[in-house]
C-alpha cells in the first residue's frame, strides 16, 4: 500500500549546505557565542586587565557555581516550569554546612546532610507543583522565602568560619593539574547535562512536557515524577553550588546568594531556553552564565558604579526575555 | 460457547461537574471487528475512547480483555494491553522530532538503558513510516513545521509501531487529503485481516460503509443504536445520529 513515490518528496524544501544547516539549527547559540565574544573583546581593549590569566581564572572560578545551577535550571525551564528557590538553598547549603562543621559533623555526614537538604526542598517544590498544579513561579517563591528564613534561623544571621584544611574546602580552593576544582566540577555537570537532556528518555521527557504535557502523559509516561525529579536537579544543584561557595570562602552564610536565581534564570534565557518549555540548551545556558560573569566582572574591572552594573544586567535580561519570547512565539 | 471478545466495556460511567458525559456504555469489539463509533458533538464519543485508552480514568465501569477481567487505570495499563489511540488532537509534541515521537515512552535504548539508541530510533521510525507509505523527508525533523496532514501521519504510524490489537482512531483523517484517506481505510482494512480490533470515529459518514462491520451510535452519552453496517443505509444512519433511530432496514 505504499503510495506513489512522487507525492511530495518536497519540491519545497530548500536543499542547503550542511554547514548552512548546521548555522540556522544552531542560530541561538551561536548568537550568544558571538556576543560574548564581542563583549569580551570590548573589556580587553577597554581594561586592561580583563584578559590576564588571573582575571580569566577568577572569573571562571567564580560563574562555576552559576553553571552548575544553570545546567539544571535549564531542564526546569524546559518543562516549562522555572525554580526561584536556587538563591536561597545556595544560601542554606552554606550556611547548613559551615554550622554542621562547626558542631564537629563529620566531613561526609555534613555533605550528605547538605546535597540532601538540597534535594529535599527540590522535591517539595515538584511535588507542589506537579501534584497540586500550583504554577511553579508561586510555589517556588514561596520556598524562596522560607528557605532563607531557614538559613536565617541556622546563623543567627551571623557567618560561620569553616576551619582545617580538609577536602571539603578543598572543593571550594583545590585544584587538579592546575585546573580549579569547581571549574573542574562545573565542566563535569555540563557534560552530564548535555548527554541527559539530548540522548536520554528523561531528557526526551522533560523536553515533551514541556511542548505537551498531556501528550507525554497519553504515551504512559509518568510525567509528575519527571517534573519532581527536575526540581530536585535544581534543588540539588543549588545546594552543591552553595557548598562550594561555602569552601571557597571559607565560611558559611545565610546571606549569600541574594538574587543568585535571577542571575541564573537570565543566563538560561540568554542562552536560547524557551520560556515557554519545550526547547532547551545546555550549551547556551553556559553561554549565558559566561556573558552575564563577563559583563559584570568587565564592568566592576572599568570602575563603573555597581549601581550601574545591577541596571545593566536587569536590562540585559530583559532585552533576552524580548528576544526569546519573540523567537519562541512565532515557532509555536 | 461464550463469545470471545477482544475488549469489552461494561457500563461505563464519567461525569464532569454536573455534567453526564457517559451514562452507561456498553462496548464490544470482537477480534479483527472493525467498529465505526458515531454521535453528535459531545456525544461522548472521544470520552468513551479516552476512557478506553486510560487517558480518562471512569467513575464507573469494567474492562475485560480477551474475556478476563482488566482495569485500565493509566495510559501505561492500556499500552500493555496493546491498545493503542491515534487521539483526536493527535497528542503530539511540536519540539521533539518525528522519531521521538513516535517512540515517544518506548524508546529504544542501550547502555543499560541510560542512553537513547538514536540509531535503531531512526532506522525503525524510517521503516515504519516506509511500510505505511508516510512520505516525511527526515525522521530527524521536530514536527512543528509539519503539515496537519504530516503530523496526522506520524499520529498514526507512531500507533502502529507496536502491534495494536485494539486500534482506536479518533478522527484519523480530519486533516487528510483524498489520497491519504485512501490510505488509512486501506490501512484499516489491512489491520483488520491480522485480527486487529478497530473503532473508527470518523464524521465522513462515506468512510463508515467501506470499512465497518458494524456502527454503534452514542447519544447524549448513551449508546442509542448498535447494529451491522447492512442493517443501515446513509439515510438511517444520519436519523439514528441526530437522536432518532428507526428499526433499521433487514433487521432479523
Amino acid at each position: 500500500m505504499k503510495m506513489e513515490e512522487d507525492v511530495y518528496v518536497s519540491e519545497r524544501i530548500i536543499k542547503e549546505s550542511q554547514l548552512k544547516k548546521f548555522l540556522r539549527e544552531n542560530l541561538s547559540t551561536l548568537s550568544i557565542f558571538g556576543v560574548l565574544l564581542a563583549v569580551s573583546l570590548f573589556f580587553g581593549i577597554a581594561t586592561g586587565s580583563f584578559l590576564s590569566a588571573s582575571n580569566v581564572t577568577n572569573l571562571i572560578i567564580q560563574v562555576a557555581p552559576n553553571v552548575i545551577v544553570a545546567v539544571a535550571m535549564t531542564f526546569v525551564i524546559t518543562t516549562g516550569g522555572i525554580d526561584l528557590s536556587v538563591g536561597s538553598i545556595l544560601a542554606l547549603a552554606s550556611a547548613l554546612l559551615a554550622t554542621l562543621l562547626a558542631s564537629g559533623t563529620s566531613l561526609i555526614v555534613a555533605f550528605l546532610a547538605v546535597i540532601a537538604a538540597g534535594l529535599a526542598i527540590g522535591f517539595v517544590n515538584g511535588y507542589v507543583v506537579a501534584y497540586h498544579n500550583i504554577p511553579p513561579l508561586i510555589s517556588t517563591l514561596a520556598s524562596l522565602m522560607y528557605v532563607r528564613g531557614l538559613a536565617l534561623l541556622i546563623t543567627g544571621g551571623y557567618s560561620v568560619a569553616i576551619v582545617g584544611e580538609n577536602w571539603i574546602i578543598g572543593m571550594g580552593q583545590g585544584r587538579v593539574l592546575g585546573v580549579p576544582f569547581p571549574v573542574i566540577l562545573a565542566g563535569f555537570i555540563a557534560i552530564i547535562g548535555v548527554i541527559a537532556l539530548r540522548y536520554t528518555r528523561f531528557g526526551n521527557y522533560v523536553t515533551g512536557i514541556g511542548a505537551n504535557e498531556e501528550s507525554v502523559r497519553r504515551t504512559g509516561v509518568h510525567t509528575k515524577k519527571v517534573k519532581i525529579m527536575t526540581y530536585m536537579l535544581s534543588g540539588g544543584a543549588a545546594a552543591l553550588a552553595g557548598l562550594i561557595i561555602a569552601a571557597r570562602l571559607g565560611s558559611g552564610s545565610s546571606n549569600i546568594g541574594n538574587m543568585f536565581e535571577m542571575d541564573v534564570i537570565a543566563a538560561v534565557v540568554l542562552g536560547g531556553t524557551s520560556l515557554f518549555g519545550g526547547a532547551g540548551t545546555i550549551i547556551g545556558s553556559i553561554f549565558g552564565v559566561a556573558l552575564i560573569g563577563v559583563i559584570k566582572n568587565g564592568l566592576t574591572l572599568m570602575h563603573v558604579s555597581p549601581y550601574i552594573i545591577q541596571i545593566t544586567e536587569g536590562l540585559v535580561l530583559l532585552l533576552a526575555v524580548l528576544i526569546n519570547v519573540k523567537i519562541f512565539s512565532n515557532k509555536k | 460457547m461464550e463469545e470471545h471478545f477482544q475488549i469489552e466495556m461494561r457500563n461505563i460511567q464519567k461525569s464532569y461537574g454536573n455534567i453526564r458525559s457517559l451514562r452507561g456504555v456498553d462496548l464490544q469489539l470482537k477480534p479483527g471487528e472493525v467498529l465505526g463509533l458515531v454521535g453528535d458533538n459531545g456525544a461522548g464519543k472521544s470520552t468513551l475512547m479516552k476512557v478506553l485508552s486510560g487517558v480518562v480514568i471512569p467513575d464507573e465501569g469494567e474492562f475485560y480483555f480477551e474475556g478476563k477481567k482488566v482495569s485500565i487505570d493509566s495510559p501505561r495499563a492500556a499500552k500493555d494491553l496493546s491498545i493503542e489511540t491515534v487521539f483526536q488532537d493527535l497528542s503530539l509534541c511540536d519540539t521533539l522530532s518525528v522519531a521521538n515521537n513516535m517512540f515517544l515512552g518506548r524508546e529504544p535504548v542501550k547502555f543499560l538503558g541510560r542512553l537513547i539508541d538514536q540509531k535503531t530510533l531512526h532506522a525503525k521510525s524510517r521503516e515504519h513510516l516506509d511500510k505505511l507509505g508516510i512520505d516525511i523527508s527526515s525522521t530527524k525533523l521536530p514536527v512543528q513545521n509539519m503539515s496537519g496532514g504530516q503530523r496526522q501521519a506520524v499520529a498514526i504510524a507512531r500507533a502502529m509501531v507496536f502491534d495494536p490489537k485494539v486500534l482506536i482512531l479518533d478522527e484519523p483523517t480530519a486533516a487528510l487529503g483524498v489520497k491519504e484517506v485512501n490510505m488509512v481505510l486501506e490501512l484499516i482494512n489491512n489491520v483488520k485481516k491480522k485480527g486487529v480490533s478497530v473503532v473508527l470515529i470518523t464524521h465522513r459518514l462515506q468512510d463508515l460503509f467501506e470499512v465497518c462491520d458494524r456502527i454503534m451510535v452514542l447519544n447524549e452519552g448513551k449508546c442509542i443504536d448498535d447494529r451491522l453496517i447492512e442493517q443501515f443505509t446513509l439515510d438511517s444512519l444520519i436519523k439514528s445520529i441526530m437522536g432518532s433511530p428507526d428499526k433499521g432496514v433487514g433487521v432479523s
